[in-house]
Parts: C-alpha cells; structure tokens; sequence
C-alpha cells in the first residue's frame, strides 16, 4: 500500500484518472475526469437535460406514428392538471404510487433489492379482503383500522419470506421477491376462482363491499380518498424514521457498509428483516387504500403495475421520502393524463410505460454523467 | 388419473418439455454469456417481450419467419445496446439500469402493438403462422433445434476460444484484463448484446414458434425464471441445459394435467415454476462460479 | 555497462490536490538493479505506474533505448518491453496459472495451452520454482502468485522489469529467494527497478538507487558509496528516529485471554488452529507475522463477528462466546481494522454520524430509539478538536476526507469510550509518516492510560517500536514469543516462516 496520496483525496468509488467514458473521444485530446465534489447544479442541470432528451425522444416516437407531439402533450397535459377535477384526479392516482414509492425507497436505503411491491400490494389488498370477509359487521372505526392493520401485516409477511430467506440462506431477494409477485398472483387467482369469487359472476371477483367500508372522499365530485392523506403521513413518518432514528441510522448504514456495520455491532440480520417489513406493510397499506377507496371489491388487475412504478418512483426520487411525493405526483399525472391522451389523440396509454423507461434511463444516466467533467487534456 | 400415464400422453410431454424449454435456453444462455462478463442484465422480461413483438410485426408485415426471427434479434440488441451503455459506458447500477429497461421494453412493445393493431379501431388481432417442424417425426420448431444447438457452442466459446476466456476473466478481475490491454469495453458490450439478441429470438419463440400470436402477457415472467435458470445452472452451459429442461418439464406436466380430468388447482400449478426457482435458489448457495465482479462497474485508475 | 535503457526527463504528474511526481528525472541503466526508495505518497508507485502506461505525464518525457515512449496502456509498455508488477496482482483468481498467461497474448483464438505450458515449466524449472502451472491461481500462496506474476510478465520477453513492494508479501527466507533470483536475473541481462521503502533491501541488493519524497527526486546514488542512515535521512528529510521513547511498561491484570480458539475461514487459508495469547493492561502486545496467517480470522473472533468453533475467548474474566459485537464493544473493546474504508467507516455518512458509529444506540446519543442530535454534535465538535481531524464540517460526507484524517475518525470514534482493550490491526498502513506517527504515540498512550493493546502488524519496525512483548502468529497458531529486547531479526523470521514450530502452543 505505498503511494496512496493521490487516490485517498479522492472518493474511494472512482479513481477519477482515465475513465473508460474517456474512450468514447479521441485519446489525449480530451480527459474526463471524476469531479471531486458534485454541485447541486451540476446534478439539476443534467436532470434537466435528461428530462429534455425524455421529452424529446417521446416527441419523435409520437411524430413516428403520425401524431402532432404538441397535441399529444397538451392532452396529456390538461388530462393530468387542465382542471380542478384533473388535477385532484392526479392526487387520486399518486396516492398508492407515494406508498409503494417509499416502500422501495426505504428498502433501497439498506441495500436491500426489494422489487415485490407488486406482490406485496395484493398482500394487502388480500389481508383487508380477509378481515371484511370475516369480521365484516364491525362498527366502520374498528373495521377500517383492523383492515389497515390487516394490510399491513399481509404486506410485511411477504415481504419476510424474501428477506428471510435472504437473512437465514443469502438467497438473493431481488429474484425472490419478483418470483413471490407471480406465486401471490396465481395464489390471488385461485382464491377468485374458487373460495372468493362473487357468486353472481364468472369474472375473477369479489362482490362488492359494503357502502360502509367505503373510505371517506375529501370533496364531492372527486375521487380523491383520506388514502391521500395517508400517504403524506407516511411520507414524513418514513422521513422521520430515516433520519432521526437509530433504526433509520442503522437502516442507511447497513445501506452504505454492511461490513462495517457488522463489525460496529449491527444487527445486519435484524435490520434487514425490520425494513422488509416496513416495506412490505407501505406497499401492503396502498393495497388497501385502493380497495377501500376505490375499487370496492378484489379483481386481478387491481395493482396495474403500482407496485414496479413505485420503483422507479422512488430512483427518480433518489430515494427521498419527500422526493418521492413529488415523483409520485408526477408519475400519477402521466397515469391520469394519459387516459385523457388516449381518448383525444389515439395514442395507446402504453406510451406512460416508455415515457416512465426512458425517463429512468436518462435520469440514471445523467445523475452519473453529472459525476465527470470533460477537460483539454494538458 | 391413470389417463395421464398413457403413453401418448407421457410423449405429449416429452416434446411439449422440449418446445418450453426453448425460450428459457435460449434466453438463459445469453444470459450466461452476460453475466460472465460482469454485467447482469435483469430485463430479460423487456427484451424477450420486444423481441416477441419484433418478430410478430415483421413476420406479418413480410409473411417471412426468417425475417421476423431477424428482427427479434434486432430488437433485442437494440434494448440491450441501451443497457451495455448505461451499465458499461455510463456505469450506472445494473439491477436499477435492468428494471428501467425492462419497463422501457414492455412499453415500447404494447406501444406499438396499441397503435399498430387497435388504433384504427379494429380488435381484429391478427395472426401469423407458426415455426413449422423440419422433420416428420420430430415434430419441434427449428428454432427448438438451434437453442439446443447453441449450447455446445456456448460452452466451446467460453470455455475453448481465447476470446471466451478472456471474456470470463473480464468478469472475474476486469482490472488485470485492463493491464493486460484486453479491452473490457469491447467485450462487455459483446456479450450483453449477444444476451439481448438471444433473448429476443427466445421471445419471438413464443409470439412465431408457439401462439401465432402477440398479447402484451406473452412472455408472463419466462424473462424472470431465465435469469433463475442462470443462477440455478451455477454459470455452467450444460447445468443451464439442465434446469431449461426442468422448468420446462414442469411447465408441461402441469399442462397435461389441466388437460386431463383430475381436479387439482391449475393456479396453484403455474405457481409451481416460481416457487422452485426460490427453492433452487436456496440449495444452490455454494455459487462456485459466479463472476467475481458481477454487478461491479469497473472505474479504469482505482486500485 | 553504463548504457542507458531508460530515460525519465522532467516528468511532472498531477492529481487533483496532488503534485504526485515534480519534474522527475531518472536514468535508468541497463542490466542494473535500481531501487525507488521513498515513503507512502513519495510518488514512487506513480511514476512506475508512468513507465508502465498507467498514467500518461503531463509534463515531460520518457525515452527507451534511445526513443520517446509513447504508451497509451500497459499493453504499450509490455509490447515495448516494459513489465510490471503490482502490489495488487492482477491476476484472475479462479482460473489456472496458464490460462492467467495466456490472457492478453497474442495466441491463437483457439486454446492451445500445451506450449504455454511448457514455456512456463521452462521458467519454473529454471529458477528452480516449484509451482504447476494447472495449478488454480486463488489456491496459491500470496508468495507462489507473485512469481506467477513475475513469470507471466517475463513470459513476454521484456527486458524491463518493475517490482512495487515486493518483499511485502514475503517471509524473510522468501525475500532471500526473490533477491537471489533477481540478481540471477540481472546478470543475464534483465534491468530491475524495484520500488520499496525498506532501506534494508535497498542496501541488499540494488546497484543504485533514487530517493523521491514528496514528488520530487532527491538523488540518485551509488548503493556502494552509502550509508543507511543517509538513505534515511534523504527519504524522510531530516534525523529519523528508530526508537520512540516510551517507559517500560507496568503490566497489570490480565484482561484479555485467548484460550486455544479454532475458527476456520471461508477460503481455508488464514483459519485459525487452536491460537492462545493473553494480553494485560498497561502493555502492547505485537503480533508479528506474515499475511494470511489468522490475523483477519483473530480479529473477526475478537471483535465478535466470527464465533470460534472451539476454545474461548474471555475479556476481564468474561466469556464472550454468545456475546455480539454490540455486547462485546459494552465490554470496554475498541477496535482499529486493517481496512479502515471497507470494514471500519461509512463512507456515506457525515463524519459526525461515523463519530458515534457502534454507540449510537447508548445514552446520550439516543433515547428510547430517537437519535439525540444535540449530543451528537457536541461530541463531534469534541473528537474533532481532540484528535485534530481536518474537516470542513462535522456535517462533511466522510469520504472526502483524506486517509490520514479517515483514520482520526476511526481513532476518535474507537478511543473516546476510554476501551480497556484495544485490538488495532494495520493501523498505519497506507498513512504517511507523519500520521503514522500520530496513531503510534495515540496506542502508546492508551498504554499508558492502562488499556490493554493487541497490535497486530506486518510492519515489524513498527512492532518492534511499540510493542513491550511481541508474538509470532504462523498458520493459526502462535509459534514464539519474545521482548523487543531479546529478539533478533534472523528468529523471528524463522518463526514467521514457520520454521520453528517447537515451540507451538506453548507460548502465551
């Protein structure tokens, strides 16, 4: 170990000399070099030249299949934010997105791989299912909170079958919990088949719940739900937890050097299965606040993807509790304004999913190109 | 009960093993050649469904399977050229670069299929028709043939070419390889690409080797038990083969048994495929042959 | 014989904050042994790292047998006919001694290994070496993977060859050989250039020598025409001290006692075989011996992470078998690890947050779960100030700290809770002299305090600068023991070596 006074005043993550990107110009020319401290600006300027290539890039793919971009963008646009209703619309499909968002988010900040927010959200949607199914003739208080309890707990336990398996045999959870998304779906499908299925139908559903367990609106004409505001208070409680807590220090320390950690006396063990089950309970509480608040009764495709996009909700949020409420509102206006989009110009409501991908692409890769700096080479 | 152990039913499952197991293989061994470079590709799900869609459109549009075969390579190579820039040149995270991309390939595929077959209004989904047999007697799709095909030459590549050694040695120590002016960059696109277009023709498999058909589910987490199959093989060519051959005889025998009359949950059964995966997942911990610097981004000048 | 393969003219190297080589000029002549004497950071590995097309100067200019190099790679300097060989091998751990040669060559796509194979055996049999070349890399001792380096890059044919720290990695006996080797080597022609910053080797076996420190060449001499001592004094730039003054040391209870632990380790190598030891307040234990001999299993066991599957370990009388690290740390253990990034920091914390790494769980830095950030700050503005850590904030991200002021942190963190047992492992490696300093007079002051010290060193100056008694740990087990007084270099080589395992598990 001699000669290690240039790389230590660097960061350990980058030796910042002759970077492989340096390839891409001609040799000696040019020099990329690893910046020593990345600016706030540096970092919101590549955002807004990600963003801006986003948009370009959705502009010409919408150009290609001969629609005016322009067009397409105002309808998207005016459906997610034109008018009081849209824009409380927005809020209603941002809700189940802030959960699943931070979900991620606090599992990421450990380190910890979890993509079964899919699988996790129909844990919950199960677990309220199951506590109407048997007690439903509680008085509405004791209901709604035994459902949210129930939710979250359905969340957490199968969360714990990836993070215990992870914890006891190193199995690696980002294939369990993604393999755990399709094992709940089938397990979801026979149970609407058979045990669950509404008696008046041949649809793989539910019937629909009583007018009592329906979650209160906060104004009439919208569907925007208390779920909402369950949503922000998770947000700060996660917030809370993250930064001043000694799980929260734990959480991101074993995030940052699990051995490390280790050696200082962390539970790694225990702190991974403590996330888990946060994680697992958020993604499980947006399950049942999309039952209770507006869909009112279990179907298969209940989840629409809230689950995967709450992902990347949470990266473009860089895996910040209140980031990822402006993230979710962003990523819930795309949802809500491309249904509008849809109906006005044809344009298929897939195109939130390349939207929602290239975004994520462009985002991650200018958050790394905002760590170099091109130099003339002296 | 007893009419599942005939025997035209028993040979039903033989070759209905073989046609499962094609998509896996092929997507599995492109993946193998991946992630011995260093660089796992987690949107095997998005590149497959890209590469079933391209192959279903072009094989419409031309009425040549061949063509359309082309094309789903082509469109996975695109997908995965996206991913060698984000995680070799740019060297963002694997995993989160391989979850955008699988998003990324999914929407790009129903885009495309929305507004090429449902614009107009018409829910009238076409069909192309289906890989026929070369043989009689045999009667598997060719591109069955060329998966099995492919994993000799896997293995020879890897294990029997200088450039395959190399290439696994990139994944183990991609430092040693830079001092010894293998260029790593070169490399590590080769092989994600050739794991992208591999896994495009694994999906066109599906949409012109089996269904004659494109639905936005089609590849419903085959990318997903393909990634499985790579880990439960332990990063050997032949062991890949092994559990293809396995998940595929599943896949089948649960197939023969929703078609004979014995009342079992087939829900429960299609789960089965999943809940193995996480059961080999657990026995098969040692991991002797995992790529040492898999998932690590190699920075040229840190030591 | 004064011909000059190697010409350095006025290179200057910069790093962002660092001048790491200032206008350096070397001749290099051929067939010579050329020793780059200097401290960690004195730029040494730098400018071979230049000679080897790692780095590309800023300024300045290389010539080779009477032309400028232009190197863009490595790949450059070896088809040039310059090789070299790292401190860290670059080796590819899993695959055969061959097949690690064969990477990068030219050979033919197809594998043909049979006439590497021989080639090598050629080398092997030579230089009287014994190793087989089906042999996988990662099961080869540290020593047998340096000549596979060494061989891998002669395989080339260069005529320049760079060895950076060599010696580091080897038993006094394994020295012997690599010098003998290389003067073998020398005389039939090979031009060696040796970086190291051992005087001793210097004096041994170089025909000439340059001094760099701080970027810059202080000379270059005939080894011949030198002392020592001036070597010394040219690399460190003024009067060296061998000897810190410390009082004898007046042991008191035992309060550490190792009692025939067994722990095997993952890769088999470095496990631990029925090791004893004790160490008692008020002195420094040194545990010399060469790496990869149980001291990354020890320490795991020490501090907790790793239980043994035999013998015991006690602190103060108590056992710590069921305890975990948490718990042993209330104990009154402190611990410096050997790799302060990976295993001893967050590198993504604040400093202040790294500060009460381990204790952030106690009172006053947390109650009832909630983190208690007045007394956070306040004992971080507390270390900072104690221990002289340079930081622009307690609020920095710690890895923009230097490695010097990494280990503060780790020091400041480890000392502050007053431990009566402190177990430091390599705790000046890769730091440069003056902080070096700081964290040796920082042990010795907890000796003084009373704390029982473990030091756990391949440096052997630096054990025997410390230490009141030193062990030799050799394949798991302690082999000797002795006093800096009574102990002579050519036995505890032996000993490192394993040369006298008589005296196994008698000791301590």
């Amino acid at each position: 170990m001699t000669d290690q006074a240039p790389s230590e005043l660097q960061t350990p993550d980058g030796g910042g000399r002759r970077d492989p990107l340096s390839m891409l110009f001609q040799p000696g020319a040019w020099r990329i070099e690893k910046r020593l401290i990345v600016r706030p600006w540096h970092e919101i300027l590549a955002l807004i030249a990600a963003l801006a290539a986003a948009v370009a890039i959705i502009a010409g793919l919408v150009l290609f299949i001969g629609k005016s971009p322009a067009d397409s963008f105002a309808a998207l646009y005016n459906g997610a934010f034109g008018t009081r209703e849209s824009t409380l619309e927005t809020l209603v499909q941002a809700t189940p997105l802030i959960l699943t968002g931070l979900a991620a988010a606090i599992a990421f900040r450990a380190g910890v791989w979890n993509i079964g927010g899919e699988g996790q959200f129909f844990a919950g949607v199960m677990g309220t299912w199951f506590v109407y199914d048997l007690w439903g003739g509680l008085p509405a208080p004791l209901l709604f909170v035994l459902m949210f309890i129930f939710a979250a707990i359905a969340g957490a336990a199968w969360a714990s079958v990836a993070s215990g398996l992870l914890v006891r045999y190193g199995t690696n959870e980002i294939l369990t919990t993604v393999m755990l998304n399709f094992v709940i779906l089938y397990i979801l499908s026979y149970l609407l088949a058979g045990p669950w299925q509404s008696p008046d139908t041949f649809y793989y559903q539910t019937v629909r719940m009583a007018d009592t367990t329906y979650l209160p609106r906060f104004v009439t004409g919208s569907r925007l739900h208390w779920g909402f505001a369950i949503a922000l208070i998770a947000a700060l409680v996660v917030y809370w937890l993250i930064r001043r807590t000694t799980l929260g220090y734990e959480i991101r320390g074993i995030g940052s050097n699990v051995v490390a950690s280790r050696y200082k006396g962390i539970r790694v063990g225990t702190v991974t299965l403590a996330t888990m089950a946060i994680s697992g309970a958020l993604a499980g509480i947006a399950g049942a606040g999309e039952l209770l608040g507006l869909h009112h009764r279990v179907q298969l495709d209940i989840a629409e993807g809230i689950g995967f996009t709450g992902i990347i909700i949470a990266l473009v949020a860089r895996l910040h509790p209140l980031g990822v409420i402006v993230a979710a509102i962003l990523f819930g206006a795309l949802v809500n304004g491309s249904t509008a989009m849809q109906y006005e110009t044809g344009i298929p409501k897939a195109l939130v999913f390349v939207i929602e991908g290239t975004t994520l692409a462009l985002v991650l890769i200018a958050a790394m190109v905002s760590r170099y700096r091109i130099r003339k080479a002296g | 009960m007893e009419d599942l152990f005939t025997s035209a039913v028993l040979v039903g499952i033989f070759w209905a093993t073989l046609r499962i197991a094609t998509p896996l293989l092929l997507a599995a061994l492109g993946e193998l050649v991946c992630e011995s470079s260093g660089i796992l590709n987690l949107s095997l799900e998005g590149t497959m469904t890209m590469g079933a869609f391209a192959g279903f459109y072009v094989a419409n549009e031309t009425g040549s399977i061949l063509a359309g075969l082309v094309a789903a390579g082509v469109g996975g190579a695109f997908l995965s050229l996206i991913m060698a820039l984000m995680t070799v040149t740019a060297k963002v995270n694997q995993v989160v670069a391989g979850l955008a991309l699988n998003i990324l390939g999914l929407g790009l595929a129903f885009f495309w299929y929305r507004s090429i077959y449902e614009a107009e209004g018409s829910i009238d989904i076409p069909t192309v028709e289906t890989m026929q047999a070369p043989f009689e007697f045999f009667p598997i799709p060719w591109l069955t043939i060329l998966a099995f095909v492919m994993v000799p030459v896997v293995w020879v590549f890897l294990y029997r070419t200088k450039y395959g050694l190399e290439l696994r040695s990139v994944g183990h120590n991609p430092e040693a390889c830079d001092m010894r002016g293998v260029g790593i960059i070169s490399r590590q696109y080769v092989a994600v690409v050739f794991g992208g277009v591999m896994a495009g023709l694994a999906g066109s498999f599906l949409s012109l080797g089996s269904t004659g058909l494109f639905f936005p589910d089609i590849i419903s987490g085959r990318g997903w038990i393909a990634l499985a199959i790579v880990i439960f093989g332990n990063w050997r060519a032949t062991w890949v083969l092994v559990g293809s051959l396995l998940f595929g005889f599943l896949e089948a025998t649960q197939l023969a048994l929703q078609a004979s009359d014995v009342d079992l949950p087939y829900q429960l059964l299609l789960a089965l495929p999943f809940v193995l995966t996480i059961v080999a997942l657990v026995f098969n911990r040692s991991r002797s042959n995992v790529p040492l610097s898999l998932t690590i981004p190699y920075h040229r000048g840190e030591r | 014989m004064t011909e000059t393969i190697l010409a350095v003219d006025r290179v200057t190297k910069r790093f962002p904050g660092v001048v790491a080589n200032d206008a350096v000029s070397v001749d290099i002549r051929r067939g010579e042994i050329h020793c780059l004497l200097g401290e960690n950071g004195a730029g040494k590995t730098t400018l071979a790292d230049i000679l080897y097309g790692v780095y590309r100067p800023d300024e300045g200019s290389v010539t080779f047998r009477g032309e400028t190099l232009e190197l863009h790679t490595p790949r450059d300097a070896i088809a040039a006919g310059i090789g070299m060989v790292h401190q860290h091998f670059e080796l590819v751990p899993p695959m055969s001694v061959v097949e690690n040669v064969v990477i990068g060559t030219s050979a033919s796509q197809w594998l043909d290994l049979s006439e590497v194979k021989d080639r090598l055996n050629e080398f092997f049999h030579n230089y009287d070496v014994e190793i087989d070349p089906d042999a996988e890399v990662g099961r080869l001792s540290v020593g047998e993977q340096q000549w596979v380096e060494i061989f891998k890059t002669l395989y080339f044919g260069v005529e320049v060859l760079i060895l950076d720290e060599p010696t580091a990695v080897l038993t006094p006996q394994g020295v012997e050989e690599l010098f003998r080797i290389l003067r073998r080597m020398r005389d039939e022609g090979l031009t060696i250039i040796l970086i190291t910053h051992k005087l001793k080797e210097v004096m041994e076996l170089s025909d000439r020598v340059t001094v760099l420190r701080l970027g810059k060449v202080v000379g270059t001499v005939d080894t011949a025409d030198v002392e020592m001592r001036d070597l010394a004094q040219m690399m460190v730039g003024r009067e060296v001290l061998f000897q810190f003054d410390k009082e004898r040391s007046r042991p008191g209870e035992v309060v550490l006692e190792v009692d025939g632990i067994h722990l095997a380790s993952v890769t088999g190598r470095g496990s631990l075989k029925g090791l004893s030891l004790t160490v008692h307040a008020g002195e420094v234990v040194g545990l010399a011996g060469v790496s990869g001999n149980g001291q990354n299993a020890l320490f795991d066991a020490l501090v907790g992470v790793e239980k043994p599957s035999a013998g015991a370990i006690r602190i103060g009388g108590v056992d710590i078998a069921e305890m975990s690290a948490n718990r042993i740390g209330q104990l009154g253990m402190a611990s410096v690890p050997a790799d302060r990034i990976a295993q001893g920091l967050l590198m993504d914390f604040k400093v202040k947050e790294n500060l009460v790494l381990g204790r952030h769980r106690s009172n006053p830095f947390s109650r009832a779960g909630v983190l208690n950030r007045g007394a956070i700050d306040g004992f971080a503005a507390e270390s900072i100030e104690g221990f002289d850590i340079r930081t622009p904030s307690a609020s920095q991200l710690t890895r923009t700290l230097s490695g010097g002021n990494l280990q503060k942190v780790i020091m400041a963190r480890e000392l502050s809770g007053e431990p009566r047992l402190l177990v430091a492992h390599q705790p000046t490696r890769g730091l440069d002299i003056s902080a070096s300093e700081y964290v040796r007079r920082r042990l010795l002051e907890e000796r003084e305090r009373g704390s029982a010290v473990l030091l756990m060193s391949e440096d052997l100056d630096e054990i025997f600068q410390l230490s009141d008694r030193i062990a030799v740990i050799y394949d798991g087990r302690i082999v000797s023991e002795t006093t800096p007084e009574e102990a002579d270099l050519q036995s505890l080589g032996l000993s490192m070596a394993g040369a006298d395992t008589v005296e196994a598990g008698s000791a301590a």
